[in-house]
């Protein structure tokens, strides 16, 4: 046959290595959602810092007068019916929702690295103890599990914070516990080992760039699912407790209004949802990048 | 290993996560800021009552004493509450507590389970098509559309679609559909279609992943060399193999189809286990509230035995574990 | 001579890749009577394969045939469309693979797999598709047939997917068989059980077969009539008792030199060829063998020689031909 392609090295490890340092951004560029998405990212991440001081107004603030306006230039966004600007309120809930979604996903990826690398180092009944775990909080709604953490330590940023992160680790112990599994018995560390590198040497230079990579891609797909547990919690009235604004209570507010002030859902859901989408092209877009034999 | 024995085993673990989840969810309520399950609570909850009918009020209070052994040490109280449950011996709940809350669940959990049935039945009718045709017509613009309406819809969440459906069917094309309440079957159909848009990209995107991969395995080849026909192809040595394992995808998306339904309910006020679980949970009304996670996290769990049993049944190469 | 079964003229087949066309067959003539067995030997890489896969429509979808015909039943089968061409497959020409490790559904019992043909081209109806599967694994070696039937892959061994690989490819009892490397995948006590069973095969259902293989060894020993290629190119082609006995392009000879022999001679010296085949990106306008001949002159390097006829229905495309053929003698 022609075209007959040579097997891939063991692991495919080597080559990543040996890639131009931005490699990945010029595969990560020919992606127009993705380069699209980051650009959104990006924003929100700016708007999640500097959005209190933009904002025109404070999120508490109320001016009954002027509750239910549509959208006007004093009020781009239109006002709720207690006369929240709505501009000031999405702004204010940038910031809320990334400190809950950066949090909630970096205490996940902590317990989950915690207990991945346990899993993986020990071997034996730890592995059997964290996989079994694993494979429950996988199976399990643990949004449920959430709403109980939350009804018990309150409804401030902190404890949803907490109760997400605390819940969502499996899928980084998994993740791993399979990288920390690759890298004991991977072929590419006997190779070097038996050409005498360090160990040091080994996880620098052949195993780090692959672990990092598969982290970060984890760690992308993490951020919009925790942001949309955030915002679900709001649904049953169990999110951020008004009047901390959240794009959930938003949305909520607006499902309930919709009939009447439109506006209401206009910019919050369509602002939320152009985020939750970003994030996923982002991550589709790492993915694709930063690792050819993933994804598509 | 056989399959009785399978199932034996997989509803023991079921078993076993079930107290784990009562009890744990019981002690943590316990001991929440506000103490739900002591008497001031139940008291405070059962308050208008004691001044309409003190009779009536001293009676509530005993059987909610009862009920949950409050008078008893912490560890009976756990072991009363998880056994009670697993009995379906849910007693009554604070809010309303002259209707037990197996019979405000007998109402709502078939309303429940149609939704997330309905859903998912709904995104393998949808996904699995859209799927083959995004493999057949793979790397063309047909394709690249396909999976990013799969992306979009595995990244917007069921309660923005839902409101934008309210939104849409409620204000700007009014009329055609109910956006609403429960009653009628065409009440079924925007709660139901938001709620598989997730599962329906999740399915797409398998499908169509699976189907490439599928169609590039040598005994594709093979089998045009025995001059069988490209849909026939398509159809016996490519789809069905994928939707073999199909299931293996679908399983994971039960949690958070059931935990969509719980969202959706809410948004079009549909008198399910999510609006009651929503209804319990934002009025501090606990023994609801856990009966509730309860029983859906239970559906779930059911629900992912049966596939288990449908995939080592339908795969000659898994053997059951 | 009969008329052949298969006549194929001029045959170019060419592969659109990133990196620009690979010309992989390039004007490939011959032809094969009714119950003859032609060998085509190659390295892998010399268009061996691809001519043949071809013919049947199954090249990948970078490929195409960019000219030529494959006269067979008296039609073009270059020319037929996708149903003309799959209702030829499998029913008067069988094919079997390389791999009968990948080469099976794993999800789909033996006996369906090899029923499935049958069924498709109406060659036979259920029950009678039936009894034939269960006749046709017995025939090609499988014990007890009808708990095989209901076997999947996964419980047979290399050389009974191979047999299997088999029953499918003559289930429809094709005047042609097209074996690609059948025997490459499997160990060498295994290879030689396959090529009993071809040969069984042939001479029963005066079946002709056409013999893909890398390895000369097993070509001179089954075939009557070998084609070498090299390049895309048909370097030399002869009946086999004048192919073993003045083989006469310098790569046959190098093919033979780096051979092992088995009987393990005292004065063979195994003389690999040096270099490597390498993919054709522009249309080849001299001997494609050329940077890899010990005998070439400026001429191979710029002039294609064209295949020339010598004694014996021996064809040869070399330029030194006739210095070779002398100097061997």
């Amino acid at each position: 046959m022609a075209a007959k392609t040579l097997a891939a090295p063991p692991a495919g490890l080597v080559r990543k290595t040996k890639r131009p340092r931005f490699g990945w951004w010029s595969r990560y560029r020919r992606n127009k959602l993705a380069v699209f998405g980051l650009g959104w990212v990006v924003l929100f991440f700016i708007i999640g810092v500097i959005g209190p001081w933009i904002a025109p107004h404070n999120y508490a603030y109320t001016n009954f007068l002027a509750a239910n306006q549509p959208p006007s230039w004093q009020y781009p966004f239109g006002t709720d019916s207690v006369g929240h600007d709505m501009l000031s309120e999405i702004l204010w809930s940038v910031q809320n929702a990334l400190e809950i979604a950066l949090g909630a996903t970096f205490i996940s990826f902590l317990v989950g690295a915690a207990l991945g690398l346990w899993a993986g180092l020990k071997g034996g009944i730890a592995d059997q103890i964290v996989m079994r775990l694993v494979d429950f909080m996988y199976a399990f709604p643990t949004y449920f599990l959430d709403l109980i953490l939350v009804t018990t330590f309150g409804r401030g940023l902190a404890p949803i914070m907490f109760a997400i992160g605390i819940t969502g680790w499996a899928g980084y112990a998994r993740l791993i516990r399979g990288l920390t599994l690759r890298l004991r018995e991977g072929e590419m560390v006997e190779a070097a080992r038996a050409l005498g590198s360090t160990q040091r040497h080994i996880m620098i230079a052949y195993l780090w760039p692959n672990v990092r990579n598969s982290m970060l891609v984890a760690l992308a797909f993490g951020i919009p699912g925790d942001l949309t547990v955030m915002a679900g919690l709001s649904v049953v009235g169990m999110g951020l407790r008004p009047p901390l604004p959240s794009f959930g209570n938003m949305i909520a507010q607006a499902g309930t209004n919709v009939l009447g002030f439109p506006w209401l859902l206009y910019f919050p859901a369509g602002i939320f949802a152009i985020t939750l989408l970003s994030f996923l092209f982002v991550a589709e877009g790492l993915q694709e990048a930063l690792d050819p034999k993933g994804g598509r | 290993m056989n399959l009785a024995l399978f199932i034996g085993k997989r509803l023991l673990t079921i078993l076993i996560t079930v107290v784990a989840i009562l009890a744990i969810s019981f002690i943590m309520m316990r001991f929440a800021p506000g103490g739900f399950f002591n008497s001031a609570t139940i008291a405070s909850g059962l308050g208008t009552l004691a001044l309409q009918n003190p009779h009536l009020y001293q009676e509530y209070l005993q059987m909610f004493e009862k009920q949950y052994g409050l008078n008893q040490p912490l560890w009976r109280q756990t072991l009363t509450y998880v056994w009670h449950s697993l009995t379906f011996n849910f007693g009554t709940s604070f809010e309303n507590p002259s209707v037990p809350i197996i019979t405000q669940l007998k109402t709502a959990l078939p309303i429940s389970a149609l939704l997330a049935g309905g859903s998912i039945v709904l995104a393998l009718l949808i996904g699995i098509p859209l799927g083959v045709i995004a493999a057949v017509k793979r790397n063309t613009w047909i394709d690249s559309v396909l999976t990013t309406l799969s992306m979009t819809g595995q990244a917007i969440p069921s309660y923005v679609l839902g409101v934008i459906a309210v939104l849409l069917f409620g204000v700007w094309i009014s009329g055609i559909l109910p956006v609403n309440g429960w009653g009628t079957p065409a009440d079924a159909v925007l709660p139901i279609v938001c709620l598989s848009a997730g599962n329906i990209g999740v399915i797409t995107r398998y499908m169509r992943s699976s189907l490439v991969e599928g169609l590039r395995q040598e005994y594709i080849r093979t089998a045009e060399a025995k001059g069988i026909r490209y849909w026939h192809i398509i159809w016996r040595h490519g789809i069905r193999n994928s939707l073999t394992a199909l299931i293996t995808v679908v399983g994971p998306t039960f949690a958070f189809t059931v935990v969509g339904t719980v969202w959706v309910e809410n948004i079009f006020s549909i008198p399910g286990l999510g609006t009651l679980l929503a209804n319990a949970f934002t009025s501090d009304d606990i023994p609801l509230a856990i009966t509730s996670v309860y029983i859906l996290s239970l559906m779930v769990m059911l629900m992912n035995l049966i596939v288990d049993i449908t995939y080592s049944l339908l795969d000659p190469r898994v053997k059951l574990r | 001579m009969s008329d052949p079964l298969l006549k194929v003229e001029n045959l170019r087949v060419e592969f659109q890749r990133s990196d620009g066309i690979v010309y992989a067959v390039n004007d490939v003539s011959f032809s094969i009577a009714p119950g003859e067995t032609v060998g085509v030997v190659g390295e892998s890489g010399s268009g061996k394969s691809t001519a043949l896969m071809a013919l049947l429509g199954l090249l990948d979808a970078n490929g195409r045939v960019t000219g030529g015909h494959a006269w067979f039943q008296g039609a073009d089968l270059l020319k037929l469309n996708r149903h003309q061409l799959e209702d030829i497959r499998g029913r008067d020409i069988g094919v079997v693979f390389q791999d009968p490790m990948l080469g099976l559904n794993p999800t789909m019992r033996i006996g369906d797999q090899i029923m499935e043909g049958m069924l498709e081209h109406h060659y036979a109806s259920m029950k009678q598709a039936f009894q034939r599967t269960l006749d046709l694994l017995a025939e090609v070696g499988i014990p007890d047939p009808p708990a095989r039937f209901r076997n999947y892959p996964f419980e047979f061994s290399g050389g009974m997917r191979q047999r299997v690989m088999i029953a499918m490819a003559i289930a429809c009892e094709p005047q042609l068989l097209i074996a690609d490397e059948p025997t490459t995948a499997l160990d060498v006590t295994v290879q030689m059980q396959i090529l009993a069973l071809l040969d069984k095969l042939r001479r029963e259902r005066r079946m002709s077969i056409i013999m893909i293989t890398h390895d000369l060894g097993v070509a001179t020993n089954f075939c009557d009539r070998i084609i070498v290629m090299y390049g895309g190119k048909i370097m030399e082609t002869a009946p086999l008792d004048e192919f073993l006995h003045n083989p006469a392009h310098p790569y046959t000879i190098a093919l033979f030199g780096s051979m092992l022999e088995p009987d393990d001679s005292e004065d063979w010296e195994l003389h690999p060829i040096p270099g490597t085949a390498e993919p054709l990106l522009e249309f080849p306008q001299a001997c494609p063998f050329a940077p890899r001949c010990s005998m070439a002159q400026p001429r191979c390097q710029t002039e294609m020689p064209q295949l020339r006829l010598f004694e014996n229905e021996h064809w040869i495309a070399c330029h030194r031909a006739e210095e070779v053929m002398s100097r061997a003698g």
